[in-house]
């Protein structure tokens, strides 16, 4: 079934936006005429960048603005507005802009209505070009990971960039790495887990609050620490476990981030949370604006063995996927690799070369302990907050 | 009876009126507690409010704190559970709720008027009930103070796809749905007995009295059987049979939580806890106030053979869960059957409902062995059951992940006792409520007579 053959009636549709548009005063041949080819972009006969250029003129005569996330930029392409600031906010802002602009925006809500219908949908979601990111004429930029087990020697270096650069609190431990032994291999193995970036995130879908979000740019997911209310939903759907809530005060157990916390859209999403939300490995997303870091975190840079490699999974170019191809090749085109827990539909774009661990896999002390770099991981322990008057009075009878 | 019974049933036809001496005798004693208070009410008074003082305590060094005060941690590497007794506690009181409208329907919809009685008492504790599963949600939260700023602007968009999201647009539905039935069933009663009220709470009364004329009554109790009908498809089928089971079933990444049988297990779980409640609170009333005669009885009869039926129905989806989780099922949705299993929590909650079951049955195949008390006093056992098998079902979740190298870690959780403190707190309020209420309104609806 097409995009577009879901929405059912088309020429309904495109009747439902004129008569929408009539009551306004805006002219409801321009609704429709949106409306028809906003049901072309779904079915693929047109691409969102095409569809943002060609109305753009007349939303300006019309409206005398042109807020719709499709349209092109002062430089006449691009992702239009940098201020939408996810899959989720997107659609808030197009009521908003409807609100704003009067009914004629009704093109937009539709297309808004086609694009959502694909981006929260219950089952696996569609292929990433009809996940919400727009602007772009090919595949939107989804940052992910290709991880090389088969190279990782469990040195923890990820794990101590990775609090280094977040000041993340004691026991949070955003990159983790499992140590572990199949029965039968006398080799250790090493599982690098990460926030797995998922196409399908069920963290992103739970957030009663949107603040667990997508941003556009890189497709990165992230959580608004100022709209979080820490109900810890994203951390219980998330099937990776790579959540870490922020108990009590971050400075009373080990948390020292002082840097920036606000990307480009000025929102905040970087360094270890304040206390009360929830917090989680986020590909260092300040890095990414940043012309001579774009494409690395912490970890990947911290990391001796070239295990980690970050980039636009989407871009056959990109650096990952240039260097699975490379070891593709050097394996003479056989190369074993898994995505985590594939089956639960997340759609997780972090790519491990290696075999994964089996169901009879057992935990093992790794060569270098947490504390050896004076990281700890049981959390447990930093949690026990402090007593309260009763205690202090049976302990000092 | 024909359809047209069903659908729009003439009040006339409902209940059969009592000749007017006996009438005035039932109303006369309904309005027993409206007296002054006596010195056992000022003492349960001062330790409900001792109560709920302690927990504000409690909660203000969570809030001064933080979260890091209970007993919960990060899942996987953090070693422990984020969800906890709080959320249990939650489950449990929406549970609860349904007392009020499984026996005001039972009246109103299904013409069981042996229940009549508790009808009102039912109700009351819906609305309390409801009120602290509200309050959990709130305690549970890392930042309180954005739950109205961050949920509400968003709930357009999360609506869509977010299991809290319906959650809290149901639980406010359902409580406005009971709020209005109560306060349209109370109106009536209000103005019949309005001089015999206390006049230290006329302001209240004229506020829930605005408007009122005589001739509304036939329209009010249409009203209140719409609203009846609307409560009874809402709450068992998109509430504990929906919502509250989908924050947890929808999520494969957990299979103790994951799968289709939560939806009936919740809702068996909800009808238990809410029979038992209402009837210990007939029983206290009863005896508080000599309704010997008002709650007879029958209806504890009645309410015993609900308890057990609805504890068994209960065991025996839990049954269904152990044995396709402990079967054949692939290993890592077999986890969470296996745990259970071990759990010497479980097999307490599991006895105790298999010693309601078995209390109820004895009790309606050998009449003669029935006995009040001991209803009441058995009645507490499923209640407790189902807080302590919903807390262990809300843990056990992040506990057994579908993550297997996650088993090895050696989880745990213990409530701390500030979330313990908020298990006297929201049972303080409850009492509170009931000492609130009790001075106010009539605490079984009025008889009128032919």
């Amino acid at each position: 079934m097409t995009e577009g053959s879901r929405q059912g009636n088309g020429d309904g549709f495109v009747e439902r936006a004129r008569r929408l548009v009539e009551s306004t005063g805006y002219d409801p041949e321009l609704a429709a005429r949106v409306a028809r080819d906003a049901q072309r972009v779904v079915a693929g006969e047109l691409t969102e960048g095409e569809f943002g250029q060609r109305y753009h003129d007349a939303y300006l005569r019309e409206f005398g603005r042109d807020d719709r996330p499709d349209a092109p930029d002062s430089n006449g392409h691009g992702d239009g507005d940098g201020a939408r600031r996810s899959e989720q906010i997107q659609v808030i802002s197009r009521r908003d802009a409807l609100a704003a602009l009067g009914g004629a925006a009704a093109g937009v809500l539709f297309l808004g209505e086609l694009h959502r219908s694909g981006t929260f949908a219950l089952t696996p979601g569609p292929a990433p070009a009809a996940t919400g990111f727009v602007g772009a004429e090919t595949e939107p930029v989804q940052l992910g990971m290709v991880i090389d087990l088969e190279r990782c020697d469990g040195c923890l270096s990820c794990v101590d960039a990775c609090r280094r650069e977040n000041g993340l609190s004691d026991g949070v431990l955003w990159p983790y790495v499992f140590a572990y032994q199949e029965p039968d291999v006398d080799d250790t193995q090493f599982l690098f887990r990460v926030c797995q970036q998922c196409t399908n995130a069920p963290c992103l879908k739970v957030c009663p609050t949107t603040a667990r979000h997508r941003r556009l740019s890189d497709g990165l997911v992230l959580t608004d620490y100022d709209e979080c209310i820490g109900c810890r939903y994203c951390e219980v759907a998330c099937p990776y476990g790579v959540n870490y809530f922020q108990w009590g005060e971050p400075s009373t157990y080990g948390g020292s981030y002082t840097g920036e916390r606000r990307d480009a859209r000025g929102v905040a999403v970087a360094g270890d949370p304040p206390r009360g939300v929830m917090g989680k490995c986020i590909y260092c997303p300040l890095w990414q604006h940043d012309p001579e870091r774009r494409g690395t975190t912490a970890c990947s840079v911290g990391c001796p063995m070239n295990v980690i490699h970050v980039g636009d999974m989407n871009d056959p170019d990109s650096e990952p996927n240039r260097y699975l191809a490379q070891r593709r090749e050097e394996n003479g085109g056989d190369l074993p690799t898994f995505r985590l827990l594939e089956d639960l539909g997340t759609e997780p774009n972090v790519i491990y070369i290696g075999t994964p661990p089996s169901s009879r896999a057992e935990l093992v002390d790794g060569p270098i302990a947490y504390a050896t770099w004076g990281a700890m991981d049981d959390r447990r322990a930093v949690l026990e907050g402090p007593s309260p008057w009763f205690e202090r009075i049976g302990s000092q009878t | 009876m024909s359809i047209d019974d069903v659908i729009a049933p003439a009040p006339e036809q409902e209940a059969t009126s009592p000749s007017a001496d006996l009438a005035a005798a039932w109303n006369t004693a309904v309005l027993r507690p409206l007296g002054r208070p006596s010195r056992g009410y000022l003492i349960t008074l001062g330790v409900a409010a001792l109560g709920m003082l302690w927990f504000a305590h409690a909660w203000a060094f969570q809030l001064r704190h933080g979260l890091i005060v209970t007993g919960l941690s990060d899942w996987g590497t953090g070693r422990g559970v984020p969800w906890g007794l709080y959320i249990g506690s939650f489950i449990w009181w929406v549970g609860i709720a349904h007392g009020g409208i499984v026996v005001s329907a039972s009246v109103r919809l299904f013409g069981a008027h042996k229940l009549k009685p508790v009808a009102r008492l039912a109700e009351l504790l819906t609305l309390a009930a409801l009120a602290n599963a509200g309050l959990y949600i709130i305690i549970h939260l890392g930042r309180p103070d954005r739950v109205v700023t961050s949920i509400l602007p968003h709930l357009p968009t999360t609506i869509r796809s977010s299991p809290l999201a319906w959650d809290v647009t149901v639980v406010t539905l359902y409580f406005i749905l009971t709020g209005t039935y109560l306060a349209l069933t109370i109106r009536r009663d209000l103005a019949e007995v309005r001089e015999r009220l206390p006049r230290a709470f006329d302001p209240l009364y004229r506020v829930i009295l605005v408007g009122y004329r005589r001739e509304e009554r036939l329209k009010v109790e249409r009203m209140a059987w719409w609203l009846a009908l609307g409560v009874i498809v809402l709450a068992p089928l998109f509430l504990h049979g929906g919502v509250i089971p989908w924050l947890f079933a929808l999520l494969p990444g957990t299979p103790a939580w994951y799968g289709p049988v939560q939806g009936p297990q919740f809702l068996a779980a909800a009808l238990t806890s809410a029979m038992g409640s209402v009837t210990i609170l007939a029983w206290v009333f009863r005896r508080l106030f000599r309704w010997e005669r008002l709650i007879d009885d029958r209806v504890f009869e009645s309410l015993a053979r609900w308890t057990g039926l609805f504890a068994l129905l209960y065991l025996w989806l839990q049954l269904q869960q152990i044995i396709t989780g402990a079967a054949m099922a692939p290993e890592v949705a077999g986890a969470g059957a296996h745990a259970k299993l071990v759990s010497p929590v479980f097999w307490t909650a599991m006895v105790l409902l298999a010693v309601t079951v078995a209390h109820s049955g004895i009790q309606s195949l050998s009449p003669r062995l029935f006995s009040v008390r001991r209803t009441a006093a058995v009645a507490v056992l499923p209640v407790v059951a189902i807080l302590i098998d919903k807390t262990l079902f809300v843990v056990q979740g992040t506990m057994d992940p579908a993550f297997g190298l996650y088993h090895g870690m050696g989880t745990s959780y213990f409530p701390s006792w500030v979330e313990l403190s908020s298990v006297i707190g929201a049972f303080s309020i409850v009492v509170l409520f009931f000492l609130a209420a009790m001075k106010a309104v009539p605490m079984i609806e009025l008889e009128e007579a032919e």
